[in-house]
């Protein structure tokens, strides 16, 4: 990768509020053509550090660019070319969809036709509608149609699925894929694993203001002492230390219904060292099953906190 | 281009919003039907303006005798012309000119063969000209047998006066426009602007390229025509539907409305930056603004408060727009007769500009 592929640098980027730090020294690129996301609890500074980026804000220190401009000394520049969706932001209460599309674009010298937008996020049918008459879902998908009103290379989204319900998130995420498969940058925030991990291609573990990882969402879980969970249920219970001795086994759970939950620092030597076990022990089990590490244990082993509580 | 977008924008959204609509066209004009109905100008009393050229002791006579009879309030004058003047002008409605030399007439008794002339000077269309005749023929017929032996000494003439015909109404419709556009723009915009921060409606904009300024010149120049309908429809419906009176020209109420809604979209614009949201935002507004409904003259002049309030009351902004509302609309007076209340407003607008510039704020 050269720097010319950087969509977006940030160097020692610093927010203040009084003498407490919301964002306290951050750096990091994105890459052209790149989903990369903010990951981290309430108050990690997310919000506060994307803002900075998006020329919302004024950071205390430091400094970012957007596509090679400055976002304080070139801010207007910068909004021309991205597109902002902010947490919970309403729109106006009594124009149509339609109209709001139209009033937007005509801040910029750039836009898209409010039917084209509308037909992208599937809301052709709610044209003539006003925002306070949407569902949740509808609503999100509206600010990101307002959010591609100028036709922008970058596309920042602050929590694009909080508060929805696991169908309508779904549905968000496909947008994502969307928007990005139309050749757009985009930057986004969250608080699922999950999303981070399906949308993702890099991602930003935040916490208190700094960075406290960032990598693919595949290399933060592969850099845990133990990436690979491995849960069997057995009819007969099974001896703990026979389950513990097993190669690269750090910790055994035992669940309800006779579950062992076991993470393991490799998948397919200890699979085969329990399946060996198991024959000279003669014992059985009916399930077994191996997924990877998710982010949230990720999060877990870096601050030695929950991501959510 | 922008601006002009934002500016029929911002028209559609007052004109879908019926509680601003309410607030803006309904509520002064409650008032109006409410005065318009009732016939509330129908004065107990009445002012006698006397131009006593004699000075003696019988013209003194006279108007103590006058002074009695009570339903008037009297006032001298010494000038003949500046009273027509008054007169001609609806000031004031009734002019009793006494001629010089009264008391050598009197003195001259019964060889005087021609009697003095009194001339009562009315204004014909006053709810209390009948009245008034009749109260100074009474007291000058008294005057007469007094002076016993020429019943017929004092004649009275009388001699009416085409006069503005200045009703209470009339007085109270310049009010009404200015008590609607203070309301709305100060309550309508205090919560606007708090809503739009509330619901980042504000910094959503600030995401984009838009400059702040051609935002807000949008929303404003959409609320100064929203004045213009207010006063328009204020005006137009006592005017057709009460028989009001507005004598002056319409350009300079055009003028003087736009000036004040500027102040008063500032002081809501002040007060939206401060409030928290937007219920607050309407709960300061309408504290903000209640005082000068009662106080700065928009049911009765402000010159009838306590000296104390009336210096206080002067500098409002409401007070010097309903001095100069009423002076061109019922004096007919141009806009620059009012240079003081003029210069008030102007001060408004600049202080209330420099400070809604230093607390606004996005979030
Ligand atoms: N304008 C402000 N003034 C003072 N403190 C602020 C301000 N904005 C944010 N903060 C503080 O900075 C910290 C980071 O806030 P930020 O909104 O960036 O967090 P976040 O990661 O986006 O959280 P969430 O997931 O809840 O949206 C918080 O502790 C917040 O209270
Ligand atoms: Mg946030």
């Amino acid at each position: 990768m050269t720097r010319m592929d950087n969509v977006i640098e940030v160097n020692g980027l610093v927010k203040s509020f009084g003498t407490f730090r919301a964002v306290d020294g951050i750096s990091f690129e994105v890459q052209r053509g790149e989903v990369f996301g903010i990951l981290g609890p309430n108050g990690a500074g997310k919000t506060t550090a994307l803002e900075c980026v998006e020329g919302l804000q004024q950071p205390t220190s430091g400094t970012a660019s957007v596509l090679g401009m400055d976002t304080q000394r070139e801010v207007r520049r910068v909004k021309e070319r991205i597109g902002v969706q902010l947490q919970a932001s309403g729109y106006f209460d009594y124009l149509t969809l339609t109209e709001i599309l139209e009033l937007f674009g005509r801040f910029y010298p750039r836009r898209l036709a409010p039917g084209e937008l509308l037909a992208k996020v599937g809301l052709q049918e709610k044209a003539r509608s006003t925002v306070g008459k949407l569902s949740g879902g509808q609503k999100q998908r509206f600010s990101i149609a307002a959010t591609l009103v100028n036709d922008p290379e970058v596309v920042f989204l602050d929590e694009p699925t909080t508060g929805l319900d696991p169908q309508a998130r779904r549905n968000l995420w496909e947008l994502v894929e969307q928007v990005h498969a139309e050749g757009r940058t985009v930057v986004l925030t969250t608080h699922y694993m999950e999303e981070a991990e399906v949308l993702c291609q890099r991602v930003a573990v935040m916490d208190r203001g700094v960075i406290v990882a960032l990598d693919s969402p595949l290399n933060l879980v592969r850099r845990l002492p133990s990436p690979y969970r491995i849960r069997l249920q057995s009819r007969s219970p099974l001896p703990m230390e026979g389950l513990r001795a097993l190669p690269t086994v750090r910790e055994v759970a035992r669940g309800g219904d006779g579950t062992y939950l076991l993470q393991a620092g490799d998948a397919a030597s200890t699979v085969s060292a329990l399946v060996e076990w198991a024959r000279a022990h003669e014992v059985s089990f009916e399930q077994l099953e191996v997924k990877p590490a998710t982010l949230d244990e990720v999060f877990l082993a870096l601050t030695g906190r929950q991501l959510r509580d | 281009m922008a601006v002009w977008h934002l500016f029929v924008a911002n028209l559609k959204m007052i004109a879908r919003d019926k509680q601003a609509l309410f607030w803006a066209l309904v509520f002064p004009l409650i008032f109006v039907v409410v005065f318009g109905l009732f016939r509330l100008d129908q004065p107990s009393s009445a002012k006698l303006t006397v131009v006593d050229q004699s000075q003696d002791r019988v013209s003194l006579a006279l108007v103590e005798g006058l002074k009695g009879a009570g339903v008037l309030e009297i006032d001298q004058s010494r000038d003949l012309a500046s009273a027509r003047e008054d007169l001609a002008k609806g000031q004031i409605s009734f002019v009793l000119v006494i001629p010089p030399g009264m008391a050598q007439t009197v003195a001259g008794g019964a060889t005087v063969r021609e009697p003095v002339s009194l001339v009562l000077l009315y204004d014909q269309a006053h709810v209390m000209t009948i009245r008034v005749q009749s109260i100074v023929r009474g007291v000058v017929d008294r005057a007469n047998l007094l002076l016993a032996d020429a019943p017929s000494f004092l004649a009275l003439t009388g001699e009416p006066v085409q006069a503005r015909q200045i009703r209470y109404f009339d007085f109270l419709l310049p009010g009404f426009v200015g008590m609607g556009v203070m309301i709305y723009a100060v309550v309508g915009m205090a919560t606007i602007l708090a809503s739009y921060r509330q619901e980042k409606i504000l910094k959503r904009v600030l995401a984009t390229p838009l400059s702040v300024g051609k935002f807000f010149v949008g929303l404003v120049l959409a609320h100064v025509v929203l004045a213009l309908v207010q006063a328009g429809i204020i005006l137009g419906a006592g005017v057709l539907l009460f028989h009001g009176h507005v004598y002056g020209n319409l350009f300079w109420v055009a003028v003087l409305v736009m000036l004040g809604n500027i102040v008063f979209l500032s002081l809501g614009f002040i007060v939206g930056s401060f409030a928290e949201s937007s219920q607050a935002a309407n709960g300061i507004g309408n504290a903000v603004t209640m005082p000068m409904m009662f106080f700065s003259g928009v049911f009765f002049s402000s010159d009838s408060l306590p000296a104390v309030m009336r210096v206080v009351v002067k500098y409002l902004p409401l007070t010097p727009l309903l001095e100069a509302l009423r002076g061109v609309a019922l004096d007919a007076k141009p806009l620059w007769d009012f240079p003081t209340q003029i210069a008030i407003l102007l001060a408004w607008v600049a202080v209330t500009a420099v400070v809604a510039v230093r607390v606004f704020r996005f979030s």
